[in-house]
């Protein structure tokens, strides 16, 4: 009995491992897609190319996660996020990123490289599911089949440019999971890669144009590789300055095509930031946002918004109370400059629904009016103290640059509500920073010395902050374009914009110049570490000297 | 009665039947049966005639009748819990006969639960636990599981959410045994695996089963990890019909809360200059206006069972009310379940089926807000001067909130299985199992146009908001086993047990919310109507998942005189979660036992009356992660413009493949020792455990690049844990009236480590735990290093404070200084921040004193937990004049020197022991001289009624400890509550 007892229970194990039994272990996914059996029509392959775009809003814009802009602009001498009564110590994430101390396994900058290459990835991804089936299976044409691997090989470019931007030398991997332990490449080489996608697809991309809004195109394309010239003297020790005024002419000449018709400087400072800013003759490339009709919102407000800043701009979103400008930048600004009236939030804060009744405060000064001060200090109780630690909720002056628009009329009806109400998109590069560099190219090449075409470019872009009456005496020269004024200059036209770490290294001030609570930090910190956390997964992964 | 008492039953039917038949030659016998003591009558006693087969059991009113040979002389009386007796047959009838109680509990043929089957208790060779009614605890259970809280030693308990009656227990066995998957015992309910605890009601739980060691659990495999806990119902049983009715009511009492200031003494401290703020000018306690304090909540139970020989059946009615603390925040379900048993087929077919449905209606409104409201500033007030209520963008009106929104669930839950059992030939039973449990619950919000949440919506504002959302759950269960039971030449009893099993479990859930309603009269009930839908801001979702268990398990049990025992176990086990090449486990487990007090040289020791030592060692699984996790899925990223301007849905991969994904491994040896001495008064348990959990699932840091998700879910730590429990019953007085006994269990932890968390391929130097929560990110409390101990706080070591109120922090050389120059890197070669504290609990003890004169019967039960820390996150947060609202009173004594931002350090740890008088219960039985009356008690019960602690944050007794992220306190604790409760048992 007993044994035949087990020889049936040996028959039923051997049954447990037929064929029949191991697909009845088989996963069925009714509520996700998988891989294999996606890619089979136009809108499929669109939305896996579109992917990596709305991953980019994680990582490439002030969106509440560390990403690429915090380190790029938080380590600078505008923007720092102080510790205002109970909010904002964070482990003393943005102390260490104001002084320079960041370890090498600060989480933030972990979290970037992840994020950063996650992007990568999901271009990797289509590129090699497009590369390996054809194009009936598909439902496209090879153009488009073309123009898409073109498209995607220029943003993971994107990537590896801004991750080279932080990291310097990094791997670079151009295959899913291959190899296993990607090796450290010197910056010079991955400046040489990104350079070289670039050269190779530009062609092969489309050209920006209402369609192509909210992504990569030859537009980008030149862009990038005037950031990649601009910077190529720090990056690789060899000045690209003549490649660098090519690439900006291209653009400039409409050579990469316009997202509204002819690419041109806006009119004024406000076409780029406002919430139909994708009508913006100058933007190059943008993360498209649309509240209206896909609920795909600007990340930024978390990032600077105060905790009741809704009442202040009539709409519904609110903030961490966070990023603040450093004291003294608000006033780097002339009194007549347009951009730091319309850019910048100082002073009592009102209702924007009627204009007169105060916004009340809700820490320090809970039920008081809510008054943005420039400076970062216990007013409350009379302290002098100014440092990353001894903020309150109304310390610093504010950033008003993007709007979000009103979502209620303002007084009297006047304005009425915004039909675009958070639907602004986020400028990756515009025109005016390609003007910037060109002049900067022109002016290095020159001994740091402006030539009329260089004070032309600035003056073309800065005349739009000031009124006619003002201008005139506003205007730059020659003489006094140098480049310290230029540095400055960058600072008030792209304050927020994330440029400012890359401005510093690149005039040779990021770890030498005192600013606020900041004191000069070695040479080596121009470089952010590899994270260890990275390290101790690859061993592959060499660390940045001084680290 | 038990299945053994129900064969000894029938077994003396049959022989009574014989008798009959052989009346001629026979003369009469008949008496009574009382208990000694008590002098009640004793129902369904063996009266047998020695040396003959003649035998009859008593009836209700303990009386038999039998006819014996006319040569017998001698009856033998039997009875469980009794002494047995021999009595004289004298010519004198009626013969009146005292039974003498046995003064322990183990002397009992006691019976447990082993998983597909029962065993005596004397035989087991695992660690199991039996809990009985008479054990449980009485303060009203909202969950099965209350009922056994401190009463298993090793078997971790935690409300976390307090007295709420909708929240559940946190329940673990022996330490965490999972980074990222389920932690908690599986449940099995009347056999049936991953039981609904919703369906089960106190009065109809016959006993709870805790199988704490790998190798009994091994017999459920990939799910049992966790340890397996077996509830077993009552059934109906062959004898007279007997009705039992069961009620209590209960009213709960705010025990203690946070003591924050009053508007008064807020308005002092501004006056003094001490805090700050503004004085608006009210004096609101608003947490008072939160409180239930007309709560009263009730149990009704009638139950009705019987049987025959061939058929039993049981009925039990139960309807329960329970109020929570909070207002809006309660809990009606009504609960039948029907029982029935047949015998066919000359006895060889036996039919079991049960049904049992649960339908509840839970308020799910109210039982949370407690933050908001303790921390609000005191001279505010929930209204406007105009009388309308009270908003403001930073805070939410609860109070308002109770009244101007719903939340409610509506659930039913409904099992029904059956099972047959048919004796093939001698000794050898086959039997098939299914059952299947249906899960459903439609959830509807509705805020008004007027609410806080409505007006506050930008999009839609004053527009109300509704959600209706709904959840549909089948599991399925079929097992067919076969049972061969033998004893050959009268020494060598086997038992093989040999199944197959197939499990099978899908859920359906699907939810919509609107906003911008023209009015508030559809509510939730007219989804449609709101205007958000068609400019796109409502939302709605779907979702769908199934998973497949399939198993086969064998078991052999072997004992050799009942001295000598064996038992070995194997389950191969596939699950559809595994991995494509990982389909299947194998978990084998082998036991052995030795009963010492059968041998000789104990038999000697009169004083030792049972003596057991047994060892196991087993292994078994956890497969409680999520559905497709060894998938590459796409998944959505969020819409993006198309070409032609219209947004739709990216898409993009989710997740790493990893065709490796299996279970984790658990290893655990067990030693244990059962004993029972000095005529069976001091009875114990006691048991050695060690334990590794291997190939521990989490989510893994991927190397970026070249894999493009930062994360992999994937098999590779290992966790490991040993510790000792003690189980003591000691019978103190047991003279005449006055019975007192003691039960005690103690659990004591040795070790609780995370042994590795890397492998070639995925390295984790450590892992952090715990968010503190709060402003100001505080990040994690519990750092767990490779190869340290579990539970560990890392923080900063606090120095002292600045003249100005400025944190000061030791370094690591030791030296003091501002936290500006605190290195918090985890680099343990550079940061300062140290070991300081452990939020794992040493020890668990729980105290039971029975105490029982004539007819009143008192309970006190006492259990606490030492050795851990806890981190008082509220005073972190409020105790720091920092915040602008309101403050606790020790803002201004012990913490007052603060004059800077939050900051995590030992400063806050504190010592988390505590003891609690958990339970007194006094009852009394009442005696009635009818036989319509069978039993009527009367109880009271207070619950909760002391804590000594040091620990001055909320009541610790109600924060996890449980998992690997235990110790913080919870800034929005649910009150901690003390209750009374009335109770009322009538039996006819």
């Amino acid at each position: 009995m007993k044994s035949k007892l087990f020889i049936y229970t040996a028959l039923a194990a051997g049954l447990l491992n037929s064929t029949a039994c191991k697909k009845q272990l088989e996963e069925k996914a009714y509520s996700q897609l998988t891989t294999d059996a996606f890619y089979n029509n136009k809108n499929e392959v669109v939305s896996a190319v579109l992917r990596p775009y709305t991953h980019a809003n994680a990582w490439v814009t002030p969106s509440g996660q560390d990403g690429w802009w915090r380190p790029a602009e938080l380590s600078g001498d505008q923007l720092a996020w102080p510790t205002k009564g109970r909010h904002g110590e964070d482990g003393g994430k943005w102390k260490r990123l104001h002084y320079h101390t960041w370890f090498n396994d600060e989480g933030g900058l972990n979290n970037a490289w992840s994020l950063m290459y996650w992007g990568m990835g999901l271009c990797n991804d289509p590129i090699e599911n497009l590369g390996k089936r054809d194009i009936a299976s598909m439902g496209i044409t090879q153009a488009e089949k073309d123009s898409y691997i073109a498209e995607l090989k220029l943003l993971r470019a994107f990537h590896y440019l801004k991750l080279m931007d932080l990291f310097g030398n990094i791997p670079v991997v151009t295959q899913v999971g291959i190899p296993a332990k990607p090796e450290t490449r010197p910056r010079a080489e991955v400046f040489k890669f990104i350079e070289t996608e670039i050269k190779d697809n530009i062609a092969k991309a489309p050209k920006l144009s209402r369609t192509q809004l909210g992504r990569m195109s030859q537009a980008g394309a030149y862009a990038m590789l005037v950031e990649l010239y601009l910077n190529a003297e720090v990056w690789t020790g060899t000045a690209r300055w003549d490649d660098c005024i090519a690439a900006a002419d291209q653009l400039i000449n409409n050579a990469g095509g316009g997202q509204n018709g002819v690419m041109a400087l806006d009119p004024n400072i406000t076409d780029q930031f406002k919430t139909t800013n994708d009508l913006s003759k100058e933007v190059i490339f943008s993360i498209a946002y649309n509240y209206s009709v896909a609920n795909f919102q600007p990340s930024w407000p978390s990032e600077f918004y105060h905790f009741k800043q809704q009442e202040i701009y009539g709409g519904g979103r609110n903030g961490n109370d966070g990023i603040v400008v450093i004291p003294g930048v608000y006033t780097t600004y002339d009194a007549s400059d347009l951009r730091r009236s319309n850019w910048l939030l100082i002073g009592p804060q009102v209702k924007f629904s009627d204009g007169v009744s105060p916004v009340l405060a809700s820490e320090e000064y809970n039920g008081s009016q809510l008054v943005f001060v420039d400076n970062i200090r216990k007013n409350k109780s009379n302290s002098t103290v100014s440092n990353m630690s001894e903020g309150e909720e109304n310390s610093g002056v504010r950033f008003n640059k993007y709007k979000l628009g009103n979502q209620v009329p303002g007084p009297g009806g006047v304005p009425a509500i915004d039909p675009n109400y958070n639907n602004g998109d986020w400028n990756i590069y515009r025109l005016t920073w390609i003007y910037f560099a060109k002049a900067e190219a022109l002016m290095r090449k020159n001994g740091g010395a402006a030539n009329a075409t260089a004070v032309q470019l600035i003056n073309d872009c800065k005349k739009r902050a000031f009124s006619d009456a003002d201008w005139a005496t506003r205007a730059y020269t020659t003489a006094t374009l140098t480049l310290d004024e230029l540095l400055a200059e960058r600072g008030r036209e792209f304050i927020f914009e994330g440029f400012r770490r890359d401005d510093l290294i690149r005039f040779g001030k990021f770890n030498t110049a005192s600013w606020w609570d900041h004191s000069p930090t070695a040479a080596t910190r121009a470089l952010y570490p590899i994270p260890q956390q990275q390290r101790d997964l690859n061993g592959n992964l060499a660390q940045n000297p001084g680290y | 009665m038990k299945f053994k008492d129900l064969l000894k039953f029938s077994f003396s039917l049959l022989l009574l039947m014989c008798a009959t038949m052989a009346q001629a030659q026979n003369k009469q016998v008949s008496g009574k049966v009382t208990d000694s003591k008590t002098g009640e009558s004793l129902a369904g006693v063996t009266v047998a005639a020695k040396g003959t087969t003649a035998g009859a059991t008593t009836d209700v009113n303990g009386s038999f009748r039998l006819s014996v040979p006319a040569s017998a002389t001698t009856l033998t009386v039997s009875y469980l819990g009794y002494d047995s007796k021999d009595v004289a047959i004298t010519g004198n009838n009626p013969i009146n006969i005292t039974l003498d109680a046995n003064s322990t509990t183990l002397n009992e043929v006691k019976v447990v639960s082993i998983g597909y089957g029962t065993q005596d208790q004397s035989k087991v060779t695992s660690a199991i636990t039996r809990v009985t009614p008479d054990d449980f605890r009485q303060s009203g259970s909202r969950n099965a599981l209350d009922l056994i809280q401190g009463k298993v030693a090793g078997l971790a308990i935690t409300r976390t959410s307090g007295t709420n009656p909708n929240g559940g227990v946190s329940v673990q066995l022996r330490g965490a045994v999972s980074v990222s998957s389920a932690n908690s015992p599986l449940i099995v309910i009347d056999g049936i695996p991953n039981g609904n605890l919703d369906l089960l009601q106190q009065d109809d739980v016959e006993s709870i089963d805790v199988i704490k060691d790998g190798s009994g659990a091994a017999i459920y495999g990939s799910i049992a990890s966790g340890g397996v806990i077996l509830v077993t119902t009552k059934k109906g049983k062959n004898g007279p019909p007997t009705v039992n009715y069961s009620s209590y009511a209960r009213k709960e009492y705010l025990n203690q809360r946070l003591k924050f200031l009053s508007a008064d003494e807020y308005r002092q401290r501004i006056a003094s200059g001490e805090i700050k703020q503004k004085d608006f000018g009210n004096s609101t306690d608003f947490i008072d206006q939160l409180i239930n304090k007309d709560n009263l909540s009730q149990n009704h139970n009638l139950s009705f069972s019987g049987g025959t020989e061939k058929t039993t059946y049981r009925a039990s009615l139960n309807y329960r009310d329970l109020q929570g603390i909070a207002k809006e925040n309660g809990r009606k379900e009504y609960t039948i379940r029907l029982n029935m048993t047949q015998k066919s087929l000359n006895d060889r077919l036996r039919l079991y089926a049960d049904l049992t449905t649960n339908i509840n209606r839970a308020n799910l409104l109210g039982g949370g807000g407690w933050e908001s409201e303790l921390t609000k500033n005191p001279t505010l007030s929930n209204y406007n001067p105009d009388g309308s209520y009270r908003f403001d963008l930073t805070s939410t009106n609860e109070f308002a909130r109770l009244q101007q929104e719903t939340y409610y669930r509506k659930q039913q839950t409904t099992s029904a299985n059956a099972k047959a059992d048919i004796d093939i030939v001698k000794g050898l039973t086959g039997s098939v199992a299914g059952s299947v449990i249906r899960d459903s619950y439609i959830d509807g919000q509705y805020r008004l146009k007027a609410s806080e949440n409505s007006l506050e919506n930008t999009d839609f504002p004053g527009g109300g908001y509704a959600y209706k959302g709904d959840y549909l759950r089948f599991d399925y269960n079929f097992e067919p086993t076969l049972q061969y039971k033998n004893t050959f030449f009268e020494k060598h009893n086997l038992t093989a047990l040999a199944g197959y099993s197939y499990r099978y479990s899908i859920f359906e859930t699907s939810s919509a919310s609107n906003r911008g309603f023209i009015n508030d009269l559809f509510r939730e009930d007219n989804l449609a109507q709101g205007s958000a839908l068609a400019v796109g801001k409502a939302s709605i979702s779907s979702n769908k998942e199934d998973n497949t268990l399939v198993a086969l398990f064998g078991r052999l049990q072997y004992s050799y005189q009942g001295k000598y025992l064996l038992q070995g176990t194997v389950r191969r086990e596939g699950s559809s979660r595994f991995g494509a090449a990982n389909k299947f486990g194998f978990f084998p487990a082998v036991n052995a036992g030795w009963v010492l007090s059968e041998e000789d040289f104990i038999k000697k020791h009169k004083f030792i009356n049972f003596l057991k030592l047994r060892g196991g060692y087993g292994e078994t699984g956890n497969s409680g992660f999520a559905n497709y996790a060894s998938l590459v899925t796409l998944g959505g990223g969020g819409r993006y413009i198309y070409p032609d301007g219209s947004y739709f849905e990216t898409y993009g991969p989710t997740r790493n493949p990893n065709p490796n994904l299996k279970w984790e491994v658990k290893k655990e040896t067990d030693i244990g020792v059962e004993f029972a001495m000095f005529d069976n008064r001091l009875t114990g348990q006691i048991d050695y455990y060690k334990r590794t959990v291997k190939d521990l699932l989490d989510t893994y840091v991927s190397p970026q690049p070249p894999f493009i998700q930062s994360s992999i879910y994937t098999n590779v730590g290992t966790l490991s844990a040993s510790g000792l429990e003690f189980a003591f019953g000691y019978a103190a007085i047991n003279s005449g009236d006055f019975r007192w006994n003691v039960d005690a269990t103690f659990t004591y932890a040795l070790s609780n480590k995370l042994d590795s968390y890397s492998n070639d391929e995925y390295k984790v130097l450590y892992k952090t735990f715990a968010g503190i929560g709060g402003a100001g990110d505080l990040g994690n409390a519990i750092t767990t290093y490779e190869g340290a101990n579990t539970g560990e706080f890392w923080g900063k070591r606090f120095a002292g404070f600045t003249p100005d109120g400025k944190w000061l922090f030791y370094n690591r050389n030791g030296v003091a200084v501002p936290n500006s120059q605190i290195n918090i890197s985890k680099d343990a070669n550079t940061t300062d921040l140290a070991k300081i504290g452990n939020a794992i609990p040493k020890a668990y003890a729980s105290l039971t004193n029975k105490f029982a004169y004539k007819s009143f019967d008192l309970r006190f039960f006492l259990r606490g937990r030492f050795g851990n820390d806890i981190l008082n996150t509220p005073a972190l947060s409020y105790a720091n004049r920092t915040w602008s609202g309101n403050l606790l009173k020790s803002t201004f004594t012990k913490y007052s020197q603060i004059n800077d931002t939050y900051q995590y350090s030992d400063y806050y740890i504190e010592n988390g022991s505590f003891v609690k008088l958990d339970e007194v219960t006094l009852g009394y039985n009442f005696k009635f001289k009818t036989k319509y009356l069978r039993n009527v008690r009367l109880y009271v019960t207070g619950q909760n009624l002391a804590t000594i602690t040091k620990y001055t944050g909320t009541d610790p007794d109600y924060i996890r400890d449980t998992g690997l992220d235990p110790g913080v306190d919870n800034r929005s604790a649910y009150p901690s509550t003390r209750s009374f409760l009335v109770g009322l048992n009538v039996g006819f």
